[in-house]
């Protein structure tokens, strides 16, 4: 079947990892959140993919290169201007027929098990519109689902108040759409939600119960959900031969990569991964579900807990990450620690493009951009978010530090 | 619902059609049959009343043969499971022989028509009128084809028809009007199904009919065309991802969730059962001196929650007995009627209560699922609920119907016995008939709520469900629900009981469930609440299920399923609704066998 991927929305609340990158460049697990659709998708049986890009679609491009995706080809269109879904997947309508049936995928979608299966299935099943729905406890942030008995969608209602106390199966980001659904599009000016609704009031728009775990990569944190999942499915270790691992505890399943070193005294619980060309120091201290990209540094005494560090970064001696993510290229001085819980242990709320927004759990700690510099001795407050670039002084206390920040 | 399957070839197709209507027994399973066409065009039909396997062994299914041939299994809705009335029928001369789903609406007028011309009717089905409607437009027509679409012309009401004719042989007739039919394109077999169930093992190829067309299917080729005007429909083969698991369950993950989401539509079925039948039954039980109620597991409880609407609505109390303990506690005699509650009929236990009962000369009485069954036959009075085949083990759509026919007879019993008035009856009445929306409602805005506290909870290995007055069956309904599906141990008990001893056990590892009643029933909401207090000040866990109130100050629960403001009448039915999906999350969260949990069966036919 005909697959319409869409990687070009700016995913705004994914700051400050959106200002450098589109979701599906988000690391998870070693890889890149487009690593996994792409490699789902082929195992689906998808050979064909038209892929919408916009926001840094460099950073995509330069990733998949020439010939990632092997047993098949990658038609990539650029969205423009296009602000919306729809308007972006009007872009893409010349590449399909009329009587098409197409998948249609959200990027952003991220699940350890593959969802386009059910999708296809379903769909076989009445050979119908169908969307795949699933059960999230942020209903409010999506498409909330009504159904009847022979799991036809009666109603959709869109971002639904709190207050309306609803609470339903969500639309998940993936359908199997007819060609038609372009004309819809149009006629409601690429609004997805209205085109949706013509659906149901038209033709049958049948749904499909994703039961396994499904994220939608909106927040920053949903990386550190991402990663865990990916890990819980672990039930092995997999170390390199070239890893050099000098008197090094291993608990659990652990993932050590090629060219990989770990200094004398250093403890890895599992599950961990770390990535390639990646150093270790001395009694460094690992706890479960952290992940470390490639070419990074963690310094002796350093103590790392479920927490994402990109590529190509460093983190100083004697530090803390816990439940926190770090960008790629950033150096974290020594000293630094991540705060993970606020005093009251209540949940933190994180300040997302002028808005809080209560990430729903008690533990978390920073979200630090990529590029970004943080001198040595800092202490960051639960929830901060330090945007790419950002370069923040060393905190001195002889002579004490005017506490000043800068742009580098 | 019925199953239809068809196949054309050009060697013997037995074996794979038994095959195929096998896979569409989930559609129904109370009666089933074949007809199998030889290559000189003699039809040979055989049929009975029960389940493919054992009428394929009682009827020699696979000692039969031919290369062209259509099967039936069976769910009757109308008209009684009887051999005659099962499926292939046939004309008089045995020349055309056809098999029908649907519910032709005109069949009475057509039936007078037909006898006028001579026609003998063996069956009461609206099956047997096609057939032989078809046969009178042939000696008319001449044509096959032309009498098929004629006859196709007469009917009103929906159908999916296959059919097989010595006059044209070589081919199935098919046609589909809001019924469900489809065609199967073979290498060198064309098939028809109700669903592709019928032939997922031969092809993954099928070419869908829509409503008002027919198709004419020989083992190489078919043609789709228009009944109306007789134009051929040019119509795409579509090669399509089958899974049969999943085809079967309508693309639900589990039959459990289909079943639960069915509810809103088999609460209808049983506030629609005719109001004569209800009658009966209510006569039946306060003319008796002694009146039981038995049923075992989920019936059981099906049964104590009849026993308190009886007590509400209709001023007495029947004696509700457990029918594993039947013979030893009930003293039936002839002046007692025995009432008992069953899914399939067959449950061993009910039935040697009822047999205890008719022993000893009592009246019996019944509400069943399965038409045909055991109970069915045997009973002086019975009431069919009309859930449709419940296939998950664990049984939601059935009992919460069962409830519902136990409260109308209730209400009848109660106008009898002018315990309430005519006029209270029917307010009640249309309370129930608020029901199918408001569980729709349910299940449509709290399932997240529901599975995101099934989830947290779901290390908890050991729960309290308890309730007052109608809520406490529920509460034992609901405990079992949990044991069932999640293996979670769960005991329901009244929550009077609690002081009494249980309390003791209140600690980090225990939760309790507490089903609250509506503000209205002031005093049991009032006793309810003190329960719930009594767990929170010990530290306890309280998931409250609970309807909105006026009130301003908090509830004593830790967590909460608030329900819409709901009429007393119908209110516990709703709180079972929200236990079906409590334990089905909680069984998915702890990745359970959830269609077949273990050492479980559907029917327990074994002492």
């Amino acid at each position: 079947m005909k697959t319409l991927l869409l990687t070009g929305g700016r995913g705004v609340n994914m700051t400050p990892f959106s200002k450098t990158r589109p979701n599906s460049m988000i690391p998870i697990g070693g890889d890149y959140l487009i690593d996994h659709t792409l490699q789902s998708l082929k195992s689906a049986g998808i050979g064909s993919i038209n892929m919408v890009v916009g926001h840094k679609s460099e950073v995509l491009s330069n990733h998949l290169g020439d010939d990632h995706f092997s047993d098949g080809n990658i038609h990539v269109i650029n969205q423009g201007k296009s602000s919306t879904i729809g308007s972006a997947m009007l872009k893409a309508k010349d590449r399909f027929a009329p009587g098409d049936h197409f998948l249609l995928v959200y990027a952003d979608i991220f699940s350890t098990s593959n969802i386009f299966n059910l999708a296809l299935q379903a769909f076989g099943l009445h050979n119908e519109p169908t969307a795949l729905i699933c059960l999230t406890q942020s209903g409010e942030k999506y498409g909330n689902v009504y159904l009847d008995g022979d799991m036809k969608i009666t109603k959709i209602i869109e971002k639904p108040k709190k207050k309306a106390g609803l609470g339903n199966y969500v639309l998940a980001g993936v359908y199997v759409l007819p060609y038609r659904f372009f004309g819809y599009l149009k006629k409601t000016r690429g609004n997805m939600e209205l085109a949706l609704q013509q659906v149901l009031k038209k033709e049958t728009l049948r749904a499909a119960i994703w039961e396994d775990n499904w994220l939608d990569m909106a927040f920053p944190w949903d990386v550190l959900a991402a990663n865990r999942n990916i890990m819980e499915l672990w039930n092995s270790t997999d170390i390199h031969h070239s890893v050099k691992l000098n008197e090094t505890v291993i608990k659990g399943p652990v993932k050590i990569c090629k060219n990989a070193e770990i200094c004398t005294g250093s403890v890895l619980e599992g599950p961990a991964y770390l990535g390639p060309g990646s150093f270790v120091g001395h009694n460094v201290l690992i706890r479960p579900n952290t992940v470390i990209g490639s070419d990074c540094v963690i310094g002796q005494g350093a103590e790392l807990k479920n927490c994402a560090i990109f590529d190509n970064s460093t983190v100083g001696r004697l530090s803390f990450i816990g439940d926190s993510v770090v960008g790629a290229g950033v150096d974290i001085g020594a000293g630094t620690m991540t705060i993970n819980r606020k005093i009251d242990k209540k949940t933190v709320r994180v300040l997302i493009n002028g808005k809080k927004i209560d990430s729903g759990l008690s533990k978390l700690g920073a979200f630090i951009g990529d590029g970004a510099l943080v001198g040595a001795s800092n202490i960051i407050a639960p929830g901060t978010i330090i945007q790419s670039e950002e370069r923040i002084e060393h905190n001195f206390s002889v002579p004490k530090s005017t506490g000043t920040k800068g742009r580098k | 619902m019925c199953g239809i399957a068809g196949i054309v070839a050009h060697e013997d197709i037995t074996a794979k059609l038994v095959d195929s209507i096998r896979n569409l027994e989930y559609r129904g399973y109370d009666s089933c049959g074949v007809a199998l066409m030889n290559g000189s065009g003699v039809i040979s039909v055989s049929k009975n009343v029960g389940a493919v396997d054992e009428v394929s062994e009682k009827e020699n299914f696979l000692k039969m043969s031919g290369n062209i041939g259509i099967a039936h299994t069976r769910w009757a809705t109308h008209g009684n499971v009887t051999k005659a009335n099962s499926h292939p029928h046939s004309s008089g001369n045995k020349a055309f022989t056809i098999t029908h789903n649907g519910i032709v609406s005109n069949h009475d007028n057509l039936r007078t028509e037909l006898g006028k011309k001579g026609y003998k009717f063996k069956s009461g089905t609206d099956t047997e009128v096609i057939v032989h409607l078809i046969d009178d437009q042939f000696k008319k027509l001449g044509s096959v084809e032309s009498a098929f679409v004629n006859a196709m012309r007469k009917l009103e009401g929906t159908y999916a028809i296959a059919m097989i004719t010595a006059h044209d042989k070589g081919k199935i007739y098919c046609s589909r009007m809001e019924s469900p039919l489809l065609l199967g394109v073979g290498s060198d077999a064309n098939y028809v199904g109700s669903d592709f169930n019928a032939f997922i093992n031969y092809t993954k190829s099928a070419v869908f009919l829509e409503d008002g067309e027919y198709a004419i299917v020989t083992h190489e080729n078919h043609v789709v065309k228009k009944i109306a005007t007789g134009k051929t429909v040019e119509r795409d083969v579509q090669e399509l991802q089958w899974d049969l698991e999943m085809a079967q369950k309508g693309g639900f993950p589990h039959y459990m969730l289909k079943e639960i989401y069915e509810q809103p539509q088999i609460v209808h079925r049983a506030l629609d059962i005719d109001g004569a039948e209800i009658r009966e039954m209510a006569k039946a039980a306060i003319n008796q001196k002694n009146f039981f109620i038995t049923g075992v597991g989920t019936t059981f409880y099906v049964a104590q929650i009849g026993q308190y609407y009886f007590s509400n609505y209709a001023g007495i109390t029947p004696m509700v007995i457990s029918s594993d303990e039947f013979r030893f506690l009930a003293q039936v005699d002839s002046k007692s009627l025995v009432l008992a509650i069953s899914q399939s009929g067959e449950t061993y236990d009910t039935l040697s209560a009822l047999r205890h009962a008719k022993a000893r000369k009592a009246k019996t009485a019944a509400i069943i699922n399965v038409m045909g069954s055991s109970m069915a036959r045997m009973v002086d009075h019975l009431v069919l609920q009309g859930s449709g085949p419940e296939i998950c083990v664990i049984s939601t759509k059935a009992a919460l119907a069962q409830m519902i026919v136990l409260a109308r007879i209730a209400l009848e019993a109660g106008v009898m016995r002018k315990h309430i008035t005519a006029k209270e009856a029917k307010t009640k009445e249309k309370e129930l008939r608020k029901l199918p929306n408001a569980i729709d409602k349910l299940l449509n805005e709290q399932s997240a709520f529901i599975h995101a506290i099934a989830k947290k909870q779901s290390n908890i290995r050991h729960w309290l469900f308890l309730g007052r007055g109608r809520y406490y069956p529920v509460a034992r309904e609901s405990a079992l629900k949990m044991k069932e599906v999640s293996y979670v141990h769960a005991e329901g008990m009244p929550s009077g009981f609690l002081k009494h001893g249980t309390i003791a056990l209140i600690d980090d590892d225990l939760n309790s469930v507490v089903f609250t009643p509506t503000e209205d029933e002031k005093d049991l909401f009032k006793l309810t609440l003190s329960s719930a207090e009594e767990i929170r000040a010990r530290n306890g866990y309280v998931l409250g299920i609970r309807f909105k109130t006026k009130l301003k100050q908090k509830l004593p629960f830790s967590d909460e399923i608030v329900l819409p403001k709901t009429p007393s009448f119908i209110a516990p039915f709703l709180q079972v609704v929200v236990a079906h999906l409590l334990s089905y999350f909680t069984a998915t969260t702890l990745k359970r066998n959830i269609d077949r949990p273990r050492a479980l069966a559907k029917s327990v036919t074994v002492e």
